[in-house]
């Protein structure tokens, strides 16, 4: 009964959605101010309905009402209540409605703001941001219903939206529990924050096709959307660093991306996103670019379409994949409607999107970010490649190909590095105009640090070429970034007569977006280190050892103390529980490990609970394999040593700082924007 | 777009050649894209289907009773296990431990085979991780990938169970997370 009412306020949500697409299209298109302003209701009205259909579904999951073939399937009587709630984004069905309501929540966001001055593009954004939202909703009405429930009939017991004839709802004693490698809580948290960077690239993208559409191809829908990107891409990142942190703990790879092609996927709209947060500050400052940018966001949305489409067709196989759907095809159609229409848009205005001015200087700023985009797109390119090949392959020689980590790795290693180098050089660079002699001047003093730094690292730590360049690129740019920095903060020191902390505080908060994304650099250097140590110093073993026993590894000493097995009915789970001792390379007690084997009897799944030891240098990580009780052998471990690997959790978390220094909304945003377009005040503002 | 000439007359847009390169590639992408998701709705074959005979080459070292290649067909009464897996994929190593162990208390009881196929991977690589995990089972390189494209696996690690009748019994699909898991797909077969 309740389930039935939730697919009512389903469908309604979606004829909602639908009729706000239309009533835009056709108030705009007659020039009905009212139906217009219809369509923006009924738009708003999208978020409390579907907010109720998800307050249903939640009902129905905390309460085990079994007979609901998604609750079955997602949820069991020993899941504490919160993994319950969280078992919503747990599957298909639930996690497509979930997308539609960030969805609806955003585009509710968006169309509730003062509109005076941009009227023009409201119904389009409303238009765009509609057809994506029923897009979504409209799987879930057809395909994916989240509310089926089981009906006995002769046949047997069947998922059905609407009650058969001759059938009686089938109520399960239990349900079949959330795949335990999603109870840990980086998974909980992976996927909201994944699908929050994704829809909300969505909004930029529905005021780019506004723009196009109405014509007006200024800067003003990137001025409109620029704090949406960066919180759209802050979203995104936090997703993809979750997303490794739990592939960590979890998935005991000693490991944190395998370039598996639903990381790639979720990895392609962040590259694009990436180079879109560059390449729409030359057009701000330069007018230049616009075409770029435009091909830029259609290319962003389009992959996290495309992305999405992956990991929920099995047209790829994956860790992330979900079950095999119907919904496939209609994907397949979105993802061909959204290009055709917004490239023959970008075509239809190619003209007006021209350039206001010429680049003058290969080294200008403009012209590095220039670069650092066509580095970014490198990269894309090699990703899409990697991803598609198979397909292509059996296509044209009718045996399947396919790349793995080390293809990857190869061919965009040099891309990173590069960008790395200019990570350091276009800081320095000035827009406009710049020259060999005045980066030269700019330059120098950090390339001098960095080379001592890397001579520092040469004569104590390691002599691999590649480790050594790619430390020597992250010293230069950690010291061009402070170096940046003290300036300015000295420069205000002198001007402004602060102290200087008071000047360094100022500063940044005068122009966050600036000084952000220099702590955003910071923060990716910080994490190349981490990458750099794991990827090229990191030491696996195995053994099998008996208590007593002990393994070492690169110094370690890693001592078997004890072994325990229990059970803990009331949560359903099994727990296996090694101690293990680790002593340093003289011997000294460094600490005790418990790695564990969970073993989950609702899914009859494994999980492995790693151990580990952590420092700046590096991590010792330690996986309980195999344990059999009688074995008079012993117990097996997996041990890994994972050098300079927690400077990437750092660097992931000065990251998000970073993002959200620059993307805080400042006080005069509005002003700012004012004098800009109408150049009718002289005040100083941000930027 | 011809109403647009007016307003600016030296507009030359996107040239020609250059919109019909644009539309042939994204023609084209859509087209292979559209492939796969063809293939992937067939997905796997399906339990009940007859498994039809093939020819796996040995990796040297992994030879079984002597011979260098083996067939399906050689083993009818018996059930087989068929686990595609390959070096670069971290998941197969999750389950590496579990189907070795699996194998030294099956195989011995001369009913139950396993069969590892190698796919798209080189023989130096693969015979690391072999020895790495100690697996002793027959193992042999997916040649030209006609086996997989057979079973059209979707990719690895994958496991199908043939039972005695050459009849395709259950498929997993992604890794082994328990020594359990094997034993109750496998033990049910054995007791038909």
């Amino acid at each position: 009964m309740i389930a039935d009412f939730g697919y009512g306020v389903l469908v309604v949500s979606f004829l909602t959605a639908l009729y706000s697409v239309f009533a835009a299209i056709y108030g705009e298109l007659k020039k009905l101010p009212n139906m217009v302003e219809s369509a923006r209701r009924a738009m708003l009205l999208t978020w409390p309905l579907l907010t109720l259909t998800a307050g249903i579904l939640i009902y129905l999951l905390v309460n085990d009402h079994y007979e609901v073939q998604f609750v079955y399937e997602v949820t069991s009587l020993s899941m504490p209540t919160y993994l319950k709630v969280t078992a919503w984004w747990g599957g298909q069905a639930g996690s497509l409605l979930f997308w539609s309501w960030l969805m609806s929540a955003f585009t509710s966001l968006v169309t509730f703001k003062k509109w005076d001055r941009d009227r023009e593009f409201l119904p389009w954004v409303i238009a765009v941001a509609g057809i994506t939202l029923a897009f979504f909703l409209g799987m879930n009405v057809v395909f994916e219903n989240p509310f089926r429930q089981l009906y006995q009939t002769f046949e047997g017991i069947n998922p059905y939206t609407f009650q058969p004839a001759d059938s009686i709802l089938f109520t399960p004693a239990d349900g079949r529990g959330l795949n335990p490698l999603l109870r840990h809580p980086g998974m909980v948290i992976h996927p909201p924050m994944l699908y929050l960077g994704f829809v909300s690239f969505v909004i930029p993208f529905a005021f780019a096709m506004a723009a196009l559409i109405t014509g007006r191809t200024d800067d003003r829908w990137i001025r409109l959307t620029r704090r949406w990107t960066l919180w759209a891409w802050l979203f995104l990142s936090a997703g993809l660093v979750l997303g490794g942190r739990w592939a960590y703990d979890v998935l005991g790879w000693g490991g944190y991306w395998g370039w598996d092609p639903v990381e790639i996927a979720a990895f392609m709209p962040w590259l694009t996103g990436t180079a879109f947060l560059h390449s729409v500050m030359i057009q701000e400052k330069r007018g230049m670019l616009k075409q770029w940018n435009m091909i830029l966001i259609v290319l962003t949305y389009d992959l996290v379409i495309f992305g999405t489409f992956l990991t929920r067709s099995g047209v790829l196989s994956s860790v992330h994949a979900f079950a095999e759907s119907a919904i496939g095809p209609l994907f397949f159609v979105f993802i061909g409607f959204t290009l055709i229409t917004s490239i023959a848009l970008i075509i239809h205005r190619w003209d007006s999107l021209k350039s206001e001015t010429k680049m003058t200087s290969l080294l200008s700023r403009e012209a590095l970010f220039l670069l650092n985009n066509l580095l970014f797109i490198g990269i894309l390119v090699v990703c899409f490649w990697g991803v598609i090949y198979p397909l292509i392959s059996e296509l044209f020689t009718g045996q399947k190909v396919t790349v793995g980590p080390p293809f990857y790795e190869r061919a965009t290693g040099p891309l990173w590095a590069s960008l790395m180098l200019l990570m350091g050089i276009a800081p320095l660079s000035a827009w406009g105009h710049s020259t060999v002699k005045t980066l030269g001047r700019a330059i120098w003093k950090p390339t001098v640090g960095a080379v001592i730094i890397t001579s520092v690292i040469y004569a104590t730590y390691t002599q691999k070429i590649i480790a050594l360049i790619s430390f020597f690129l992250i010293a230069l740019v950690i010291l061009v970034t402070i170096y940046e920095y003290w300036r300015g903060a000295h420069a205000r020191q002198r001007s402004q007569g602060e102290n200087f902390f008071a000047a360094f505080w100022n500063l940044t908060g005068r122009n966050r977006r600036r000084y952000g994304g220099y702590i955003i650099h910071l923060s990716m250097m910080l994490m190349a280190i981490g990458i750099v140590g794991i990827e090229m110093f990191q030491v696996e073993t195995q053994g099998t050892i008996a208590v007593g026993d002990s393994i070492n590894i690169s110094g370690y000493t890693i001592k078997y103390k004890e072994v325990a097995s229990w059970d803990d009915n009331p949560s359903g789970v099994n727990y296996t529980r090694a101690v293990v001792e680790i002593y340093g390379e003289d011997g000294a007690y460094l600490g005790n490990l418990k790695p564990r084997k969970d073993f989950y009897f609702d899914s009859q799944q494994n999980m492995t609970i790693p151990g580990q030891l952590a420092s700046l240098k590096d991590e010792v990580y330690v996986l309980l394999i195999n344990w059999e009780p009688i074995s008079p052998v012993g117990t097996t471990f997996k041990i890994f040593v994972n050098p300079l690997v927690n400077w990437l959790w750092m660097g992931s978390f000065l990251f998000i700082v970073g993002i959200i220094i620059a993307a805080w909304p400042d006080k005069d945003t509005e002003l700012a924007v004012v004098r800009s377009s109408k150049q009718v005040r002289q005040a100083s503002a941000a930027d | 777009m011809t109403e647009l000439q007016n307003d600016a007359p030296v507009r030359k847009g996107v040239p020609l050649w250059a919109q019909i390169i644009i539309w042939a590639l994204l023609v084209g992408l859509l087209v292979i894209v559209a492939m796969g998701l063809n293939r992937a709705q067939q997905g796997t074959v399906q339990p009940g289907h007859v498994i039809d005979n093939f020819t796996l080459p040995l990796f040297s070292g992994y030879q079984f009773e002597g011979r260098s290649e083996i067939h399906l067909d050689d083993f009818r009464g018996k059930i087989v296990v068929i686990n595609f897996w390959a070096s670069w994929c971290k998941p197969c190593e999750q389950e590496a431990a579990e189907m070795q162990t699996a194998w030294e208390e099956y195989g011995p009881t001369g009913e139950v085979i396993f069969i590892g196929v190698d796919y798209v991977d080189t023989e130096p690589d693969a015979r690391v991780y072999l020895k790495k995990f100690g697996i002793t089972y027959p193992n042999g390189p997916d040649l030209a990938t006609h086996i997989s494209q057979y079973f059209r696996i979707k990719g690895v690690p994958e496991t199908y169970f043939v039972d005695r009748d050459g009849v395709l019994h259950y498929v997993q699909v992604g890794p082994f997370s328990s020594i359990d898991q094997i034993r109750n797909i496998i033990d049910p077969i054995l007791a038909e």
